[in-house]
């Protein structure tokens, strides 16, 4: 976890983290989709490189911390390219432990491996430059998303924040009770075995249920959910938003349109899928 | 477990007390499967060039949230509702390396494992009824990588649909019976479909097996043999 809290943006002010929440959401899955039809790795790549100013400097995520946050994607990005030279067939161009490499398979790998690592900074810089209850606002207000719906979400998205304090109450009360620790090491940590885990986990669920129960009977005793009601910090659009959506949308166009003129545009049919 | 008879009064609209019952269950979920994602994403390299198989024998893990969610709450779509939910946990509030096509994913997922209580009407909770919601799951799932990453074309695919299937059963619908379970006995269901079910039985002489412990006080002591249900109170 690389974020200083969980679930919460950086606690600073940018560009980005004024930008309406809805806005953006779109935004990022229009991009997502699109990208998600292309299987050559330059396409990607061109937009990889031009995200990492966007995240920099319009949402202000220090590079360190985008690094970071980067770790579970280079491992997801690796693995679909290892997967994809070992299995797909094609001209055999190197042997690797007995393992054919075939040219399609590297270069359908790399692709795959390139579109994760640019839904994965797209993602970082939307979760690291939003806040969450200002996402549910703003859904409510511009996507008619229902309100018992959006209260629901949001009491599960105060849970969310508490969920590692109370993971770590729990792991600290297994270790508390756990005599063979208490003996050998004081103070060490919690027991890793997965039953141990598995009744943390279990533990949490319940916590969690109980405290989702007690949440909802304030809702209803408050008369939340019971009818429409107003917004107490309404999220509005602004001229702004419109221009960082239609930035973002038309160097994603564009980049799509170079590739395609300069005939490196490959789309989801090269995968063989649909014949 | 019994299956729930055939008298449930007019079925209940979805109240503000089931929804946040399914957003806590999928924030949780939500963070377990984000949890899973990384995982997922060092053993696929453990795994080396096999790695992407990794995805088909832990499937059922990401799925596990639909059928429990219906095993509580009993209404058509909360293991959809509750699945979406999940997914866009893990993108909006934890960033997934998947990204917003998980939120389709999960949307299949769910429906996958909903389809299987939908047989019902929403009425069995047997162990089958959770078999074959696995099934319908990694069915789903199956169906979806193959559009998803031309699984058709790649070498073991007899293999993935195995490990699917296994996966689908054991992690996503057996699993979700035995914590729903293991939930019910804790007490803290009492309030929901599963619960007032639970009681039913109970008051209607039903053989819940080891459910109604002394774990929760809210326990209504029926009256045994109460002619109560009309309906078939069978125990798998």
């Amino acid at each position: 976890m690389s974020t200083p809290a969980f679930g919460r943006p950086l606690p600073v002010d940018s560009l980005l983290h004024r930008r309406d929440p809805t806005v953006k959401v779109l935004v990022v899955l229009v991009v997502c989709l699109a990208i998600t039809a292309v299987v050559d790795p330059v396409t990607p790549a061109a937009l990889y490189l031009l995200a990492w100013p966007a995240a920099v400097l319009a949402g202000r995520i220090p590079p360190a911390t985008l690094l970071r946050a980067h770790v579970p994607f280079v491992a997801f990005a690796l693995s679909l390219l290892m997967v994809n030279a070992a299995t797909r067939d094609g001209e055999t161009i190197a042997r690797l432990l007995a393992v054919d490499i075939s040219a399609e398979g590297l270069t359908i790998g790399a692709g795959l491996a390139m579109r994760t690592l640019l839904i994965g900074i797209v993602s970082v810089t939307f979760v690291l430059t939003t806040d969450g209850a200002r996402l549910m606002t703003s859904l409510h207000q511009h996507l008619r998303l229902s309100g018992r719906f959006a209260y629901a979400v949001l009491a599960g998205y105060r849970l969310l924040e508490q969920l590692p304090e109370t993971w770590s109450t729990i792991r600290s009360a297994q270790a508390a009770r756990d005599p063979r620790r208490r003996l050998q090491h004081p103070g060490h940590a919690p027991s890793a075995r997965p039953k141990a885990l598995a009744q943390a986990a279990f533990a949490l669920l319940v916590t969690s249920l109980r405290r989702g129960e007690r949440m909802s009977i304030a809702l209803e005793t408050r008369g939340l959910g019971a009818g429409p009601r107003t917004i107490a910090a309404p999220s509005d659009l602004r001229w702004a938003d419109a221009v960082v959506a239609f930035v973002a949308l038309g160097v994603t166009a564009a980049v799509l349109l170079t590739s395609w003129r300069l005939g490196l545009l490959r789309g989801l049919g090269e995968l063989g899928v649909f014949g | 477990m019994s299956a729930r008879g055939t008298t449930p009064a007019r079925r209940r609209p979805v109240t503000l007390h089931d929804l946040v019952l399914l957003a806590v269950l999928a924030v949780v979920f939500g963070f377990l499967y984000w949890a899973l994602v990384q995982v997922w994403g060092w053993m696929q390299v453990a795994m080396g060039p096999l790695g992407d198989l990794a995805q088909n024998v832990l499937v059922g893990g990401w799925m596990v949230v639909a059928p429990l969610a219906l095993y509580i709450v009993r209404k058509p779509g909360s293991g959809i509702v509750v699945e979406i939910v999940a997914s866009i946990v893990e993108v909006v509030f934890l960033a997934s390396p998947v990204g917003p096509m998980l939120i389709l994913v999960g949307l299949i997922q769910g429906a996958g494992a909903e389809v299987a209580f939908t047989a019902t009407r929403y009425r069995r909770y047997g162990w089958w009824v959770f078999v074959a919601s696995g099934i319908t799951a990694a069915l789903a799932n199956l169906a979806l990588g193959m559009v998803r990453f031309g699984w058709m074309g790649q070498d073991f695919f007899a293999l993935r649909v195995g490990f699917q299937l296994a996966s689908g059963i054991i992690l996503c619908g057996l699993l979700a019976k035995v914590i729903g379970d293991a939930l019910l006995r804790t007490g803290v269901l009492d309030n929901y479909a599963i619960g007032r079910a639970a009681r039913e039985t109970e008051r209607s002489g039903g053989s819940s097996p080891a459910d109604r412990s002394t774990a929760s006080g809210t326990t209504v002591s029926g009256t045994p043999g109460t002619p109560g249900t009309s309906g078939t109170s069978e125990t798998t």
